[in-house]
C-alpha cells in the first residue's frame, strides 16, 4: 500500500562537520494538513526545511515530498513543492509579473498556463496594483505577497513556509495566515515553521516541538498543552517540556 | 571630538576586518605575492625577448654599382657590434623592395638610388657631399624595421675628413597606408580588446553571483527544479554576451579613433583601417568573452558579498591581464606553448588576424583551448552551485590577536573544541600550505633575492637556513607540532634511499634535455646560471659550492616544500594533485620563467618521492644529487660537454637515464609499499 502522506521524514540526520543540526527526526504531513515545526533558534527547523526543499542533502535518513525521495532526486522533488522563507528575496529590477513568469518557466510551465496562473494568483493575493511594478519599489507586505505567489506559481501539492511572517505587520500577517488556511482547504499539505508559538496555535492542525535537532513532542496543540499538565498556551507547554527534559 | 568613541570604532572595525581570513588574504598576501610574481614574469620575459632581438642578425642586401664604395660600405655594415650582415647571395645583388616584401631579405640598402641627380653623385664622389643611401624596408615588419634602424645607426656615425656625414641616409618603407593602419592597430587593439572584454565581464559576473547571494534571491532560485549546470550556463552566457558587446564596441571605436587621431595629428590621412581584418579580430571576442565570463562567474560564486567578490576578482583580473600585457608589449610568435596560454594566445591571435598573418592551425588551437578553459571554469562554477557551502557561513569566531594569528595558519575550529582550548596540535591543511608559501615567497622576493645579490654564498645561507627552514620552524611552533613531525623526517628503508640515488643521478640529464627542447632559454640566461655555479675569476672551493648550492637547498627547500607545504596540500588533495601543486609552487619560487617547466617537473618528482617513501630524506637525497652533479660538472668544466655529443650519443645517454630513473622510481614505490604494510 502506498504512503498517503504528502511529506514523510524518517530518521533524518544532518551533520555539519562535528555539529549535529538534525538528529533522527521523523514526522509526516497529510494532504490538507498544516503541520507546525516549532522550536527555539538553533533547534534545527531551518535545516530540516532546507533538506525538504532540496537545498541540503541529508547525512542519514529519508525525506519524501509527494513520494519523491529528496536526497535521491532533489530536482524532481522541487517540482512538487513551493518553498518560502521570511528572508526570501525578489529580483528588485524585475517587475512582479516578470518574476512570476521567470519562476514559472523554471518550473517548465507553458506560457499560456503561466499567464492563467498569474491571473488566478492576482485575484487570490490581491496583486493587481503591484503586478507591473518593479519589486524594489514594493513594501515588505507587498513583496511577501509576491514571494508567496512565486512559491506557488506551479500550484504544488506541498508548501514549505519558513517563518513567512517575520517582519510583517499585523494586517499582512493575518492576510498570509488566511491564504495558508485557504490552501489547506484546497488539499495542500503545509509545513509551517515559526517561533511565534501563538501564531502556530492559531493555524496548525498538528505541531512538532523541535529541540536540539530532535522531536521533543508532537500532536495537536490542545493535546500538547494537556501533555504538559494543562498548560495555558503552547508556549507554556513548550517551556515545561524543555524544563522536564533538561531535568531528566 | 570624542576620542574614546573614535578609538572604539577604530578598534572594532580593525578587529572585524582582521577576523575575515579571505579579505585578509586578498588584501595583504595577494598584493605581496601577485605583484612581485607579475613583475618577475614580465621582467624575465621582456629581458629574454630583448636578448633574443639583440642576438638576431639583420640580413641586408647592398645594391651599389661602384665596387670601391661597395667594399667600404660592406665593411662598415659588417663591422662587429652592428648586428648586420650584408648578404653574399649573388641573386640578391640587385635586390628590390619585392625581395623585402617576400621576406627574402630584411632590408635593401641602395647607394645613389635612381632619383639621385648626376651632380649629387659627382659631389659625393669628390667628397664634397654625403653619398645618398636609401634603405628600402617594411616598417610593419619588426625584423625589417630593426634592420632599417641598425643600418641608419651604422652609417650615421661615419664622420670622416670634411666633418659632414659621409652618407645621407633616407628610409623608404614599402608598407601601404592600409598595412600601416593594420600594424598600428595590431600594436594596441588586441590588448585593448582582450582587457576590455575582461572588464566587460567583471561587474555583471559579480552582480549575478555574489549580488544574487547578497540580495537573498539565491535560496529562492536554488529551490527551483533547475539543473545547476543549466543555471550556470545561463548566467555565463549572459555575462559573456555583455562582455562580447564591450569587446565589439571597443574594436569599432578603437579603429575609428586610431584612424581619426592619425588624420588629425598629421593633417592628412596617413593610414587606413583594414576593416576586413579589424572585423576578423571579432573572431577572438566570442571565445574570450566565454572564457572570462566563466572564470569570473566561477570566482564570483565563491564570494559571500558584492564587496568580497570585488576583492577576490581583482587579483584574478590582474593575473588574466598580465599574460595579455606581456604578449601585447613584445613581438612574440604564436607557436608552441604560447598557443595554450590564456590571454596571451588571444592577444597574439588578434594581432596576427589584424596583420593578415594568422594561420589555420594556431587559430583553431587558440580558439579550441580558450573554449576548453572556459568550459572547465563553467563546470567548476556549476559544481560550486551544487555545493551546500554556498548557503553556509563558516568563519569561526575569534577572540584575540593570538587566536587570530593561529587562525591564519590553522583550520577553523569549533568553539569549545580542544584546538581552541590550546592543548592539542593543529593538523596541517591546504590553507596553511598556501599561506606558508605566500609568506616564504614574500620573504624571498623582498629580502632573500636582495641578500643573494649582495653576496651570494652568505645570502644563500641566511635565506635558506634562517629563512626557509626558520619559517618551517615557526610554523611548527604555531601549530604546536614537533619539527620532525612537520618535516616527516623519518628513517626510510635502505631500498628507498637506493631508489632515490638512482633518480638523483639520472634526473638532471632528463630535465636538462627537456629544458633545452621545450623552452630553450636565451644564451645569456644559461651563462648566468653557469657563472652562479662556477663564478669566473673567483676561487670558490668545490666543497663550499656543493654545500651552499646542493646540500643547503636540499635540506631547506625540501623542509619547506616537501615538508610543510606538501603535507598540508595532501590533507585536501589526491597524491597527483598535491604533487602537481607543490611542484608548481616550487617552480614559481625559483623565479625564472625559463627554468619554470623543468623546476616544476623536478618539484613534482621530489614530491612523489617524499609521499611514496613516507619520508623527506629520500627527496633530500634526490635534490642533493641533482644539484650536486651539476655543480661538480661545472667545477671541472664538463657542463658543456653535452653540447658536443652526436645525436646518437645523446639519445643513448638519455635512454640510459630514463631506464635509471624508472628503476629508481619503481624501487621507491616498492619500498613505500613495504613500509606501509
Amino acid at each position: 500500500m502506498s504512503d498517503p502522506s504528502a511529506v514523510t521524514v524518517e530518521r533524518l540526520k544532518k551533520r555539519f562537520g562535528q555539529r549535529t543540526a538534525v538528529d533522527g527526526l521523523s514526522f509526516s504531513v497529510a494532504p490538507g494538513e498544516i503541520y507546525g515545526l516549532l522550536g527555539p533558534n538553533g533547534a534545527g527547523k531551518t535545516t530540516t526545511l532546507r533538506i525538504l526543499a532540496g537545498l541540503l542533502r541529508p547525512t542519514e535518513g529519508v525525506a519524501r515530498i509527494d513520494g519523491v525521495d529528496v536526497g535521491l532526486d532533489p530536482r524532481q522533488a522541487q517540482r512538487h513543492l513551493g518553498f518560502l522563507t521570511g528572508t526570501t528575496g525578489l529580483y528588485g529590477r524585475l517587475t512582479a509579473r516578470e518574476v512570476l513568469a521567470y519562476f514559472g518557466t523554471l518550473q517548465d510551465m507553458p506560457r499560456p498556463r503561466i499567464a492563467a496562473r498569474i491571473d488566478q494568483l492576482t485575484a487570490a493575493l490581491d496583486l493587481r496594483a503591484i503586478l507591473d511594478r518593479r519589486c524594489e519599489a514594493l513594501s515588505s507586505g507587498q513583496k511577501q505577497r509576491i514571494s508567496v505567489a512565486r512559491a506557488v506559481i506551479h500550484d504544488p501539492p506541498v508548501l514549505i513556509l519558513d517563518e513567512p511572517t517575520v517582519g510583517l505587520d499585523v494586517l499582512a500577517s493575518r492576510f498570509l495566515r488566511e491564504y495558508i488556511g485557504a490552501e489547506r482547504a484546497r488539499g495542500k499539505a503545509v509545513i509551517f515553521s515559526t517561533h511565534y508559538l501563538a501564531e502556530a496555535e492559531l493555524l496548525c492542525d498538528r505541531v512538532g516541538l523541535l529541540y536540539q535537532g530532535a522531536l521533543l513532542a508532537e500532536g495537536r496543540p490542545r493535546d500538547l498543552r494537556a501533555q504538559a499538565g494543562d498548560a495555558t498556551s503552547l508556549e507554556e507547554a513548550f517551556l515545561r517540556l524543555v524544563t522536564d527534559l533538561v531535568a531528566a | 571630538m570624542n576620542l574614546p568613541h573614535v578609538s572604539a570604532v577604530f578598534r572594532k572595525e580593525l578587529r572585524e576586518t582582521l577576523r575575515d581570513r579571505r579579505t585578509l588574504t586578498v588584501m595583504f598576501l595577494f598584493p605581496l605575492v601577485v605583484y612581485p610574481l607579475v613583475s618577475l614574469l614580465m621582467a624575465e620575459v621582456m629581458a629574454g625577448k630583448q636578448a633574443t632581438d639583440e642576438a638576431r642578425t639583420s640580413h641586408v642586401a647592398l645594391v651599389d654599382p661602384d665596387p670601391v664604395s661597395r667594399a667600404t660600405l660592406t665593411a662598415l655594415l659588417n663591422k662587429k657590434g652592428t648586428g648586420i650582415e650584408v648578404t653574399r647571395d649573388v641573386s640578391l645583388a640587385h635586390a628590390t623592395g619585392l625581395d623585402v616584401s617576400n621576406n627574402l631579405i630584411d632590408a635593401v640598402v641602395e647607394v645613389a638610388p635612381e632619383k639621385t641627380t648626376d651632380k649629387a653623385k659627382a659631389d659625393a664622389a669628390r667628397g664634397n657631399a654625403p653619398l645618398p643611401v636609401r634603405i628600402v624596408y617594411d616598417e610593419t615588419r619588426p625584423v625589417s624595421d630593426q634592420a632599417h634602424d641598425r643600418v641608419t645607426k651604422a652609417l650615421a656615425g661615419v664622420l670622416p675628413n670634411g666633418c659632414f656625414q659621409s652618407y645621407a641616409v633616407t628610409g623608404a618603407s614599402l608598407a601601404t597606408k592600409t598595412k600601416v593602419g593594420g600594424y598600428v592597430l595590431s600594436k594596441i587593439l588586441p590588448l585593448i580588446v582582450v582587457i576590455m572584454t575582461m572588464l566587460g565581464a567583471f561587474y555583471p559576473a559579480i552582480d549575478i553571483t555574489a549580488g544574487e547571494r547578497e540580495r537573498g534571491t539565491l535560496e529562492t532560485l536554488l529551490s527551483s527544479p533547475v539543473q545547476r549546470f543549466d543555471l550556470m550556463t545561463g548566467k555565463v552566457i549572459a555575462v559573456a554576451a555583455l562582455s562580447l558587446l564591450t569587446g565589439v564596441l571597443n574594436i569599432v571605436s578603437m579603429s575609428l579613433t586610431v584612424a581619426e587621431g592619425a588624420r588629425l595629428a598629421a593633417g592628412t590621412p596617413i593610414l587606413a583601417i583594414p576593416w576586413p581584418r579589424a572585423a576578423a579580430t571579432l573572431l577572438i571576442v566570442v571565445p574570450a568573452a566565454f572564457l572570462f565570463g566563466s572564470v569570473m562567474v566561477a570566482i564570483g560564486a565563491m564570494a559571500r558579498s558584492f564587496k568580497e567578490a570585488q576583492t577576490l576578482l581583482m587579483p584574478v583580473y590582474l593575473l588574466c591581464f598580465t599574460p595579455s600585457l606581456v604578449a601585447g608589449m613584445a613581438d612574440f610568435r604564436l607557436t608552441g606553448l604560447t598557443m595554450l596560454v590564456p590571454g596571451t594566445n588571444l592577444t597574439l591571435l588578434a594581432r596576427d588576424l589584424m596583420l593578415g598573418e594568422a594561420h589555420l592551425l594556431p587559430t583553431v588551437i587558440v580558439l579550441a583551448s580558450t573554449i576548453g578553459f572556459g568550459a572547465v571554469a563553467l563546470a567548476f562554477a556549476a559544481r560550486l552551485y551544487d555545493s551546500e557551502r554556498l548557503l553556509a557561513s563558516t568563519d569561526a569566531d575569534l577572540v584575540s590577536l593570538s587566536a587570530w594569528l593561529r587562525h591564519l595558519v590553522s583550520r577553523p575550529a569549533a568553539p569549545g573544541s580542544p584546538e581552541v582550548a590550546g592543548a592539542q596540535p593543529v593538523p596541517p591543511s591546504a590553507g596553511q600550505a598556501v599561506s606558508l608559501f605566500g609568506v616564504a615567497f614574500v620573504l624571498w622576493f623582498f629580502a632573500f633575492t636582495w641578500l643573494q645579490r649582495w653576496s651570494l654564498i652568505p645570502g644563500l645561507m641566511i635565506s635558506q637556513w634562517g629563512g626557509f627552514l626558520g619559517l618551517v620552524w615557526v610554523y611548527a611552533r604555531l601549530c604546536r607540532r614537533p619539527l620532525g613531525d612537520v618535516l616527516v623526517f623519518r628513517r626510510p628503508p635502505p631500498t628507498a634511499l637506493a631508489g632515490a640515488a638512482l633518480v638523483g643521478l639520472s634526473g638532471w640529464i632528463i630535465l636538462g634535455v627537456l629544458a633545452d627542447k621545450v623552452i630553450p632559454p636565451p644564451r645569456e640566461v644559461v651563462e648566468n646560471i653557469r657563472n652562479l655555479i662556477h663564478p669566473p675569476g673567483e676561487s670558490r672551493s668545490l666543497a663550499l659550492s656543493v654545500f651552499a648550492l646542493a646540500v643547503t637547498p636540499a635540506v631547506c627547500e625540501e623542509a619547506l616544500f616537501r615538508g610543510a607545504i606538501l603535507q598540508g596540500l595532501r590533507r585536501q588533495f589526491t597524491v597527483p594533485v598535491s604533487c602537481l601543486l607543490t611542484g608548481i609552487l616550487f617552480g614559481i619560487m625559483h623565479g625564472d620563467v625559463w627554468r619554470f617547466v623543468p623546476t616544476t617537473i623536478l618539484g613534482v618528482l621530489l614530491s612523489w618521492v617524499a609521499l611514496t617513501s613516507g619520508s623527506i630524506i629520500p627527496s633530500m637525497l634526490v635534490h642533493v644529487l641533482n644539484n650536486g652533479v651539476l655543480i661538480v660538472l661545472g667545477y671541472y668544466g664538463l657542463d658543456q660537454a653535452g653540447d658536443h655529443l652526436s645525436g646518437g650519443a645523446t639519445i643513448f645517454i638519455l635512454g640510459a637515464a630514463v631506464v635509471f630513473m624508472l628503476g629508481g622510481l619503481a624501487t621507491i614505490r616498492r619500498a613505500g609499499r613495504q613500509t606501509a604494510r
